[in-house]
């Protein structure tokens, strides 16, 4: 009586197969014992030859697998013996059977790999000691460990070696296709991850070519990618081209700032100045890609520094001073004004510590305008329920989510990464995507429900099309641009969209531990300064406009010096000659995010923190200690002289901030809906839209981006591909 | 005779065993004191002898280790300057597989580093320099009590930066065919 039911629970196919099975009651399948080397491995049925190998610690060589894209199995590098099988086999693309035993490293593997390295180097250019790739190079390396000691190879007829002409795909990726060795890994990431099936190969044979056909660039925000898939010197990077060899440089790990991803880099850097970014592998977060962005905006923290403390004289030129008399000027400044006559704006690159310091600082002296660049609304639960700004579901989550809405979001350039991941899912596990917004082109397919605000209150109430589709999902999720937060309706957004997250949880009666709302943040600091208890968007001062305004790396423009009070003084700390600088009366020059070891929460709330690479530029500090600094010349003390006590008071004000590496959750998702209530604006009837729509309002965004020269290369390079009839 | 005394440092108990020992002994000369017996002698200045059974019986053991029951910290003893030990800040951590290599062979053991501080451009070459005598230390561990316990022993701060590990996914040459377009390999 109590089996029957229990059996009928059980779907079909596991119920068949736990009866087929002797002992496995549980359904699961049975796993497939093979030996590497004779060491016996218990794996799935279906796994690789190769990843069984790597089950064990046998690391096969290969040139055309690659571990997040699909296997070709042309490059025949990783063949190895079966035994008992005539020939040997591919180990990428070959599932493992029962009892096989798999020779890695016996003869006749060895002469099989000896025999491909011969023929991959028989059409390879003898170029290792001016190719870029020398000391980072698969082949070079896998030559050394699996190729022949000596060639056969001789040009009799002195016809010179296999030779193909080079294809420009823009002004990122440089290309040497006689390099190349054909093992489409550029290709398959192009179409399966970046989702631009721009590339693939011409010809066959000895002819054959991989490129765009026709001159073409290659029109994708993940394009860096490629560079470091090709495991020969054949696509290299633009901008680091003859810059460094590997072992001549430091690597430092860090945390990427140029959009709210946090995606983990690698820094390399070399005589103080930073040579390249490179991904550093993250599995819940960027995997092992990289916007391009992040990738190549880095030459951008060389230009438009700020060097030197400045401070506007008499004439109203900013002249460069020494730290002594800035500080002393800008305290001075501070001192003057009352409490309330105090402000401040931070922008998207501020750190945990800057702000916190900041914070203290001005809130000893009595002032509580302290407010982010980026708007967030304040109205009904505004900020101080943690879950209304975080992307509660993790960027790793959606890959268990089936339905997904995107609200005035163009998640393909506000987090390039986000959208690898959307992609991802919508290629393996057919997720289906909706968005409300303008029409852009993520990569994938998804349905435009329309751009008017009557779309978000028709889905709120139930009554739109696809509130059927989104009422019968089993792991829904909702995505709200902070974009689309940022109009003056943007509290009526938030408030709509918590009641379709709220519909859609109720819908699909998910536990707790699934989360249904989103908001998908723009700027790396934001998170950190919403912890923290920074005010969303300029409102306060607007209303109440200050006599001191301090600016932390505030370049957005938001505020300009007609919205404040002609006396005005202006205090700008930051990186970046940028907007913030130019209206400043004195200038405090900070360090960049590859100058300090610093804590950055992304918009999943996951505390990272970046680590020093290199020197701030001339007499930059840090921020923090800057702050520390002022502190103590207008008179507040702060408790903290390292970084260490800077931390536990971080710490103290919000735990999660120094928990790094782990995603500290938010809750309250009903409490909140209710809150909203109260939320009193009415709906704008202007359409939701998004700021960047096309490949080239991408690249450059933000102070770093806006001082390179990388990315408005990048810029006109796109523009020019747009008048090009490909 | 002479007795070599070892200053130590009050509050080492590991060390305070100082070593004092008859030379003579030390040296093997017995010509002098040949009328002498030298096992009394022995007895007079040296620690007393043991029989071979009294050895045997031991309830110490001696397997090659020392263990020491409270936590060590050596950084008294190493020489290691005091702001090299108290401001210093240790990060472990597990590197991950290089961007632009598919080898894992640097992936398998423990890093430990310490923080960075100033380097500057060096006028007589243009190269980096650096005040910092820590900041070309790396060192590799087995895993990561190993390089806790050498941060805990030497008196520095450290942070742990955990693995973050994932599932294979299970992959298949099939699927490049499969009737599902989206997986279908488009280009060639």
């Amino acid at each position: 009586m109590l089996r029957l039911p229990f059996l009928r629970s059980i779907p079909q196919v596991t119920r068949v197969a736990s009866l087929g099975a002797r002992t496995n009651s549980t359904g699961a399948p049975e796993k497939v014992e093979v030996f590497i080397d004779g060491q016996p491995v218990l794996v799935d049925p279906g796994t690789t030859v190769l990843q069984a190998a790597a089950m064990v610690g046998v690391e096969i060589p290969r040139f055309c697998y690659h571990e997040r894209l699909s296997v070709a199995g042309n490059c025949r590098m990783c063949l190895v013996e079966v035994e008992k099988s005539a020939k040997p086999v591919a180990a990428c693309a070959m599932p493992v059977m029962k009892g096989w035993r798999i020779k890695t490293n016996s003869d006749l593997t060895r002469k099989a790999r000896e025999g491909v390295m011969e023929f991959l180097l028989v059409n390879h250019p003898l170029d290792c000691p001016i190719c870029d790739q020398g000391g980072e190079c698969d082949l070079q390396d896998q030559s050394m460990a699996f190729g022949s000691d000596r060639s056969r190879f001789t040009d009799i007829a002195f016809s010179g070696k296999r030779a193909v002409e080079d294809k420009n795909v823009g002004p990122l990726i440089k290309t040497i296709m006689t390099r190349c060795i054909h093992c489409t890994r550029c290709i398959r990431f192009a179409s399966e991850v970046a989702g631009v099936d721009d590339l693939g190969t011409t010809g066959r044979g000895g002819d054959m070519q991989v490129g765009t056909y026709v001159e073409k660039m290659f029109l994708s925000e993940l394009s860096g990618n490629v560079i470091d898939l090709c495991p020969v010197g054949a696509l290299t990077s633009k901008p680091y081209a003859f810059m460094a060899r590997p072992w001549e440089t430091r690597k430092t790990d860090s945390i990427d700032v140029m959009d709210a991803v946090g995606s983990n880099i690698f820094v390399t850097h070399r005589t103080g100045e930073v040579l390249r970014v490179l991904p550093r592998t993250h599995e819940d977060i960027n995997e092992e890609w990289l916007s391009d962005k992040s990738r190549f905006a880095c030459d951008g923290l060389k230009r438009q520094r700020l060097v030197s403390p400045m401070v506007r004289d008499s004439t109203g030129k900013l002249v460069m001073v020494e730290w002594e008399d800035a500080l002393v000027a800008v305290a001075r400044a501070l001192q003057s004004a009352k409490g309330d006559e105090l402000a401040a704006i931070v922008g998207g690159f501020a750190d945990a510590e800057a702000l916190v310091a900041l914070k203290d600082m001005l809130n000893q002296l009595g002032s509580e305008s302290l407010c982010t660049e980026e708007v967030f609304p304040m109205d009904g639960a505004g900020t101080d329920l943690r879950s209304n700004y975080l992307l509660n579901s993790t960027i790793a989550g959606v890959e268990e989510a089936d339905v997904v809405l995107l609200i005035g979001t163009n998640t393909r350039f506000e987090a390039p990464l986000f959208n690898a991941r959307l992609r991802k899912s919508w290629i393996n596990n057919d997720l289906r995507v909706a968005t409300v917004g303008p029409d852009v082109d993520l990569t994938y397919e998804t349905e435009n429900l329309g751009d008017s605000m009557q779309v978000l209150q028709d889905l709120a109430e139930g009554r739109h099309a696809f509130s059927k589709v989104l009422n019968g999902a089993k792991r829904p999720i909702i995505v709200v641009g902070s974009g689309a937060l940022q109009r003056e309706d943007g509290a009526t957004v938030l408030q709509l969209t918590q009641r379709i997250a709220q519909n859609a949880r109720v819908a699909a009666n998910v536990g707790h531990d699934w989360r249904v709302l989103n908001v998908l943040q723009r700027v790396a600091s934001q998170v950190a300064a919403l912890d923290l208890g920074y005010k969303a968007g300029i409102e306060a001062i607007r209303a109440n406009p200050p006599k001191v305004l301090f600016l932390l790396g505030a370049d957005e423009g938001v505020i300009s010096r007609e919205d404040l009070p002609k006396d005005c003084f202006v205090i700008y700390q930051g990186h970046h000659g940028d907007r913030g600088a130019s209206m400043a009366d004195a200038v405090l020059p900070g360090a960049a995010y590859t100058e300090k070891q610093a804590t950055y929460v992304n918009m999943e709330g996951r505390a990272q923190q970046t680590y020093t690479a290199i020197t701030p530029p001339g007499l930059a500090r840090e921020d923090w200690k800057i702050l520390r600094a002022l502190g103590e010349v207008v008179g507040v003390k702060l408790p903290y002289d390292t970084l260490t006590q800077l931390r536990a008071r971080l710490t103290e004000v919000s735990p999660n901030l120094t928990r790094y590496g782990d995603v500290e959750s938010a809750n309250y998702f009903a409490q909140a809906v209710e809150l909203a209530k109260l939320v009193k604006a009415q709906p704008n009837s202007a359409p939701l839209d998004v700021r960047q729509k096309t490949l080239e309002d991408f690249y450059i965004t933000d102070s770093i981006s806006r001082a390179s020269p990388t990315m408005a290369k990048c810029v006109q390079a796109v523009k020019k591909q747009r008048q090009s009839k490909y | 005779m002479a007795s070599v005394i070892v200053n130590v440092r009050p509050g080492l108990k590991l060390f305070q065993s100082v070593l004092t020992c008859s030379s003579r002994r030390a040296f093997g000369s017995t010509s002098v004191l040949m009328n002498e017996d030298p096992l009394k002698l022995a007895q007079l200045k040296d620690a007393p002898l043991k029989s071979l059974d009294d050895l045997l019986s031991s309830s110490e053991k001696n397997d090659g280790l020392i263990t020491v029951e409270n936590k060590v910290d050596i950084s008294i003893l190493t020489g290691v300057p005091q702001e090299h030990i108290t401001t210093r800040h240790v990060r472990i951590w597990k590197p991950v597989k290089h961007a632009m290599q598919s080898g894992t062979n640097n992936t398998h053991k423990w890093k430990m580093e310490f923080e960075s501080r100033e380097r500057w451009e060096n006028p007589l070459m243009g190269w980096a320099s650096s005040g910092d005598p820590l900041s070309n230390m790396q060192l590799s561990f087995g895993n990561k009590e190993e390089a806790i316990a050498f941060c805990e022993k030497n008196g520095w701060d450290y942070s742990v930066n955990e693995v973050v590990e994932k599932q294979p996914r299970p992959k298949s040459y099939g699927i490049n065919f499969s009737w599902n377009k989206k997986t279908r390999t488009s280009t060639k």
